[in-house]
C-alpha cells in the first residue's frame, strides 16, 4: 500500500513545487511587461546586497569570507565613453589617414633624395 | 519618438531582458532538477522562452508610440 502510494507523494510534491516556483514569478510581475520588468529589477537592486550582509552574518562568515571593496564604477558611463570614443575616432579616421600617408611619403622622399 | 524615449525605452528593454533571462534560468533549473533528471534542455528552454518574452515586450513597447487606438480614434 505504503509502495503504491509513495511515488504519488512525491509526483504530487514535485507538480506542488513547480507550480509554486511558477506562481511566485507571475505574482511578482517577473513574467509581465518591460515596465514590470524594469521595476522588478530595480526592487532585487536595492534589496539584494542587504539580504546578502544579513544572511552572512547570519552564518558568521563575516570572517572567513574577505570584505567587498566598494569600487565606484559605473557600467552605464564606461560604456557611454566607450562609444563616444569609438565614433570620434571614426570620424578623425580619414583626416589621420592622409596625415600619416602624406608624411609617410614624404619620410620615403626624404630617403630618396 | 523623441531620442530621450526611445533611449528610455531601450533601456527598459535590456532591464526585462535581464530578469527574462534569470527568471527562465530559474524556473529551468527548477523543472530540470524536479522532473527531467537534471539534464541541460530544460534550462535552455526556459532561458530561451524568457530571451524571446523580452523580445516580444520590447518590439510592443517600441511599436506602441505608432499605434493608434481605438480610444484615440473614436475621438
Amino acid at each position: 500500500m505504503a509502495s503504491r502510494i509513495w511515488p504519488l507523494v512525491k509526483l504530487v510534491s514535485k507538480v506542488t513545487i513547480a507550480g509554486g516556483a511558477v506562481y511566485v514569478t507571475y505574482d511578482s510581475g517577473l513574467l509581465g511587461s518591460s515596465e514590470q520588468g524594469s521595476v522588478v529589477l530595480e526592487k532585487a537592486k536595492v534589496a539584494v546586497p542587504p539580504a546578502l550582509e544579513e544572511w552572512i552574518k547570519y552564518f558568521g562568515l563575516e570572517a572567513q569570507l574577505p570584505t567587498m571593496p566598494k569600487i565606484e564604477f559605473s557600467p552605464i558611463n564606461s560604456w557611454n565613453t566607450g562609444v563616444r570614443w569609438t565614433i570620434s575616432s571614426l570620424s578623425e579616421a580619414p583626416t589621420r589617414a592622409s596625415e600619416y600617408t602624406s608624411q609617410g611619403l614624404q619620410y620615403v622622399k626624404d630617403l630618396i633624395k | 519618438m523623441s531620442e530621450k524615449e526611445l533611449g528610455k525605452k531601450l533601456d527598459r528593454c535590456l532591464a526585462d531582458g535581464v530578469v527574462k533571462l534569470g527568471t527562465g534560468l530559474g524556473l529551468g533549473i527548477v523543472f530540470s532538477v524536479l522532473f527531467f533528471k537534471r539534464r541541460t534542455w530544460p534550462i535552455t528552454l526556459f532561458s530561451g522562452a524568457g530571451l524571446g518574452m523580452a523580445y516580444a515586450n520590447c518590439q510592443h513597447d517600441l511599436r506602441s508610440h505608432y499605434l493608434l487606438h481605438t480610444s484615440e480614434q473614436e475621438q
